[in-house]
């Protein structure tokens, strides 16, 4: 029975989105070919970014919100790539080979920065990202054409400097998707993304079991110990950073290659939140997050957006009240998502105070 | 002459939409998706509307309020209409950021769905190849046309209110430049204000003070034969007051349409019943200018382009799948706009290779 009870109170936040989820399916009516299509699309597009996120939270980091530097990261390499028409998988390659020195310079930079403001990495990533956003915006929307020089037509915007507000991206498309896939009805299972997110998944479960990763997961318990026992801890918390970052950068590009137009401003900005409230869901905590969870909650997260528009709009019968109706109940849910995290925690903490003392 | 010309226009409006009003059913259905009131009034009453003309054949969605994070959920609202056979056409207005990854994935999905857009966010260029039709008010020739209006409606000279900030907007500096070109034609003079921006210091009241405060101000020097243009939607209000007041012309707003601005400055009530009713707005605003005295003076487009649009979206939707109307010819499109909705609409191609318009509407002097 007590078994049954802690199971419960420790995937509490999963099973009570998964419930929502399913009540919104029922409610939703939506075709189940639809669902099904969304849903292999949503995966594809964002498990690579969910992942991205683990190996911080093991070295101690908390949930990296600067992410977004890795988005912007790829984001640089897609528009130089589609400036110099690179094309197909190769082009691809290509562009995630050109952004992973970008995002490795971003992360290292980040990761000093991080340094800098131990026991307050969230809040630093977040605001990190912001002010990257600002840079970002900065170049391309001033520099460019300006004091770089860059005269593309398609990119550029007419009149004045910077980049145009949509780049299409129609070179590299589906290039990744499309090399194999698998179709059922209108539902394609683009193989070899599920592929690339499958390898990824075991070489995070293989890092952690080489001498490097438990070296995270040290830094991760405990700072000072790990320290005392001969760990370079800084240097491995900008690592940490590095690989999310790189790791990022790449899964923007899956996301974009999947989507097929860049909005040049917009694409990466809710890179960062969506990414961890699918690992929050998942039942992830700010200390410990697995892949299992990371799956599980871009899963979830995802087929509560898919399905809740319908939902609302079943229920009450106008559009507009589904989408008021919607909002409050997938952000109010990601909300208990956190409160339940913060009683799990707590309770779980006096459960073991409890067993300790009647040992 | 111009008074019997504007009451033929309003009269030829009122039957346009009474015929147009008929509900009807069709063989087939048109998804239409719009935002919620919280983003854009007119385009959800004008859904509204539509989906009680056709009862059963629209499927109105909206699409997220936070539209610019949420872009995954509107390609999925649109991509849904695709799953559904019986719909055969998709109406987006606005076109906002994640359109164009949603419309390449339905014509993927299906080859027989008519796509038309209003008010794309995205670069036409980038927009224009999936869409079979696009829409946008045409921000750089109504600085000629306003400053047409203004000469027809009386004015000697136009006094043009704005602030750094949005001068230094392309479009907005453009519209400046061509009205002050089409002044010299007509002979007009065109004198720049300076407002405080209502971004500023000062903010919204600020802005709206002196706006209150200056036509007066400007009447006096200038007499009543100058024309008011404001660039920022907060001016609209006091500057129809006191336009009003003061005897001057009032051309159009910022963005006109008769819900803007007018009923606030006028004190007009829209019960539940009239919501999004143009003919009934624009009788209210003549009624009242009328009471005032200051008949000829005052002017709006004779419908909010952006229900226009929704409207204008639906119709000739299925003027194409129905009668097999080219949605290339820009004069048949005029005429067919014109035809279901009783707006009179002047399209501008944009973009050479595909249906993108710029368009501007007839304006109806109160």
């Amino acid at each position: 029975m007590n078994q049954v009870k802690r199971l419960i109170s420790r995937n509490a936040v999963p099973l009570l989105f998964g419930i929502v989820c399913l009540l919104g399916v029922y409610f939703a009516k939506m075709p189940g070919q639809f669902l099904l299509m969304e849903i292999v699309k949503r995966m594809a597009r964002n498990s690579f970014l969910v992942l991205s996120l683990i190996i911080p939270v093991a070295a101690g980091m908390g949930l990296n919100f600067g992410i977004v530097l890795g988005a912007l990261a790829g984001q640089i390499a897609l528009i130089l790539s589609t400036h110099w028409e690179w094309a197909g998988i190769g082009g691809l390659l290509l562009t995630a080979l050109l952004a992973t020195p970008l995002a490795v310079l971003f992360g290292f930079l980040a990761g000093m920065l991080l340094n800098k403001a131990k026991g307050r990495e969230m809040i630093t990533g977040m605001v990190m990202g912001f002010f990257a956003n600002g840079l970002y915006q900065f170049v391309f929307l001033f520099l460019v054409g300006t004091v770089i020089p860059f005269d593309n037509p398609r990119l550029r915007i007419s009149t004045s400097p910077g980049l145009r507000n949509t780049i299409d991206l129609s070179r590299i498309k589906g290039t990744l998707d499309g090399i194999w896939e698998v179709r059922y009805g209108f539902t394609k299972f683009p193989m070899v993304t599920f592929l690339v997110i499958a390898v990824l998944a075991l070489a995070i479960w293989a890092f952690f079991r080489t001498k490097l990763g438990q070296e995270f997961r040290a830094v991760g318990q405990d700072r000072h110990i790990a320290g005392v026992s001969g760990i370079n801890v800084d240097r491995n918390r900008i690592l940490a950073i590095v690989i999310s970052t790189v790791l990022a950068a790449w899964g923007q590009l899956i996301f974009l290659q999947n989507i097929g137009t860049l909005n040049t401003y917009n694409s990466h900005e809710q890179v960062g939140t969506f990414a961890i409230a699918a690992l929050l869901i998942g039942g992830a905590t700010v200390t410990k997050a697995t892949i299992g969870q990371a799956l599980m909650g871009t899963f979830l997260f995802h087929l509560l957006f898919a399905v809740s528009p319908n939902a609302g709009q079943t229920i009450f019968g106008s559009a507009q009240v589904g989408e008021y109706f919607r909002v409050f109940v997938a952000y109010g849910i990601i909300a208990i998502s956190l409160a339940l995290h913060a009683w799990q925690s707590k309770s779980l903490a006096r459960a073991s105070l409890e067993e300790d003392l009647s040992s | 002459m111009k008074k019997r010309l504007c009451i033929l226009l309003a009269l030829v409006l009122v039957f346009g939409l009474v015929g147009a009003a008929q509900a009807a059913s069709l063989p087939f259905k048109i998804g239409l998706i719009t935002g919620t009131v919280s983003q854009g009034e007119e385009e959800y009453q004008a859904a509204v509307k539509m989906a009680a003309r056709y009862p059963d054949s629209i499927i109105h969605v909206t699409y997220p309020d936070n539209f610019m994070q949420e872009q995954e959920t509107v390609i999925g609202q649109i991509v849904q209409f695709a799953m559904d056979p019986q719909i055969k056409a998709i109406v987006v207005c606005q076109a906002v950021p994640g359109s164009t990854a949603a419309f390449s994935t339905v014509r993927d999905m299906r080859d027989d769905i008519v796509i038309i857009a209003g008010v794309p966010h995205e670069d036409p260029a980038v927009v224009a190849p999936y869409v079979d039709l696009a829409m946008e008010t045409d921000q750089l020739r109504r600085g000629a046309s306003i400053a047409q209006l203004a000469a027809e409606m009386g004015a000697k000279k136009i006094l043009h209110y704005s602030f750094p900030r949005h001068m230094s907007m392309e479009l907005l500096a453009v519209r400046y430049q061509n009205m002050k070109d089409e002044a010299a034609k007509l002979g007009l003079e065109v004198i720049d204000v300076t407002a405080p921006d209502p971004m500023g210091d000062a903010g919204i009241p600020g802005t709206q003070q002196f706006i209150l405060e200056d036509i007066p101000r400007q009447a006096e020097i200038h007499g009543t034969d100058i024309a008011f243009f404001g660039t920022n939607c907060s001016m609209m209000e006091p500057a129809i007051r006191a336009s009003l007041d003061a005897g001057i012309i009032f051309p159009e707003q910022c963005c006109p349409s008769p819900f803007h601005g007018y009923p606030g400055a006028l004190g007009i009530e829209i019960d539940e019943e009239h919501k999004g009713d143009v003919p009934y707005i624009l009788d209210q605003i003549k009624a009242k200018v009328a009471e005032m005295g200051r008949s000829g003076r005052m002017a709006t487009w004779v419908a909010p382009i952006n229900m226009v649009f929704v409207e204008a979206g639906v119709e000739l939707a299925i003027k194409a799948i129905q009668e097999g109307l080219d949605l290339g010819d820009v004069a048949a499109v005029e005429e067919a706009v014109f035809d279901s909705t009783g707006v009179k609409l002047s399209m501008n191609r944009y973009l050479d290779d595909a249906n993108f318009y710029l368009v501007i509407a007839d304006s109806i002097i109160f």
